[in-house]
């Protein structure tokens, strides 16, 4: 069993990586928010997700954040009128991927703000550790 | 302090020093947690019991006057994680980690920290001392 200020260092790695992997969800979602089919009628890029769980860690003895799964936005696709696109239906609609704007910017402010957050516990501990080497010093 | 880690007088500051030490330790980790699992569902924010409480919670042990007497485990201190109930926000997926809450208890433990590392050098010195007189 490690001791609480190691483990509270893994406890936050963990966090850290937690939150860049969602991160990554972020911007894959932004860099296809305009991605279409190829073919007639195909279905556009569909909206990545992600959901994150507690894992027990026995090394530790604490609760590592985890991603649970990535999946899929199942919400319906944006359709616009355009003919000429080659995803174009019979009808002349195109199905654009389902990814919104303004969701991604808030998801992406939230990821900011808890990257920050495990990083602040990072210096906390690391500052801990010094004090208690200092002790040695004097 | 002997060597059965009984109290023997003013000498306790370091046990008690080191038992505070832990307990910051102990905390420090819950709050990582916390903030580890600040986004995952169904997470109820944790706290560890105050000093005080688990400091009085001691049991009173029994001094050895004679080196016929036995002797008696030293007691851990011993410092549950409790559920918190005083959570500043619980979010519609059930998660009760408030970030900024988090964030103070962080910099209180590393204040308290930073005292008692004060105090053990400071009482290290004054050991010293009484040793080179």
């Amino acid at each position: 069993m490690l001791d609480s200020l190691s483990a509270s260092l893994t406890v936050a790695s963990s966090g850290l990586e937690a939150q860049s992997t969602r991160m990554r969800i972020v911007s894959e979602n932004l860099a296809n928010a305009t991605s279409t089919g190829r073919t007639a009628g195909a279905d556009p890029y569909q909206r990545k997700t992600i959901t994150f769980d507690a894992a027990m860690d026995r090394a530790s003895g604490s609760q590592l954040a985890k991603v649970k799964e990535i999946g899929v936005d199942t919400t319906p696709y944006r359709v616009e009128y355009d003919p000429g696109h080659p995803a174009a239906d019979k009808a002349g609609y195109v199905k654009l991927p389902n990814v919104n704007m303004m969701i991604e910017m808030a998801d992406m402010r939230e990821v900011n703000r808890s990257y920050e957050a495990n990083l602040q516990v990072v210096k906390q501990v690391r500052s801990m550790l010094g004090m208690t080497i200092d002790l040695l010093r004097s | 302090m002997d060597q059965n880690g009984a109290v023997v007088g003013p000498l306790y500051l370091f046990e008690l020093a080191s038992s505070q030490a832990r307990y910051l330790e102990l905390r420090q980790s819950t709050i990582a947690t916390n903030v580890a699992n600040a986004n995952t569902p169904g997470f109820r924010a944790r706290d560890v019991e105050p000093f005080n409480k688990v400091l009085d919670g001691m049991p009173v042990r029994l001094a050895t006057t004679s080196p016929s007497h036995m002797q008696l485990a030293a007691a851990e201190t011993d410092t549950r994680a409790t559920a918190k109930k005083d959570s500043w926000e619980v979010v519609h997926s059930g998660n009760s980690v408030s970030l900024e809450q988090e964030m103070i208890k962080g910099s209180d433990v590393n204040r308290d920290y930073s005292m008692n590392s004060a105090i053990v050098r400071s009482f290290h010195r004054m050991v010293l001392a009484g040793a080179k007189a």
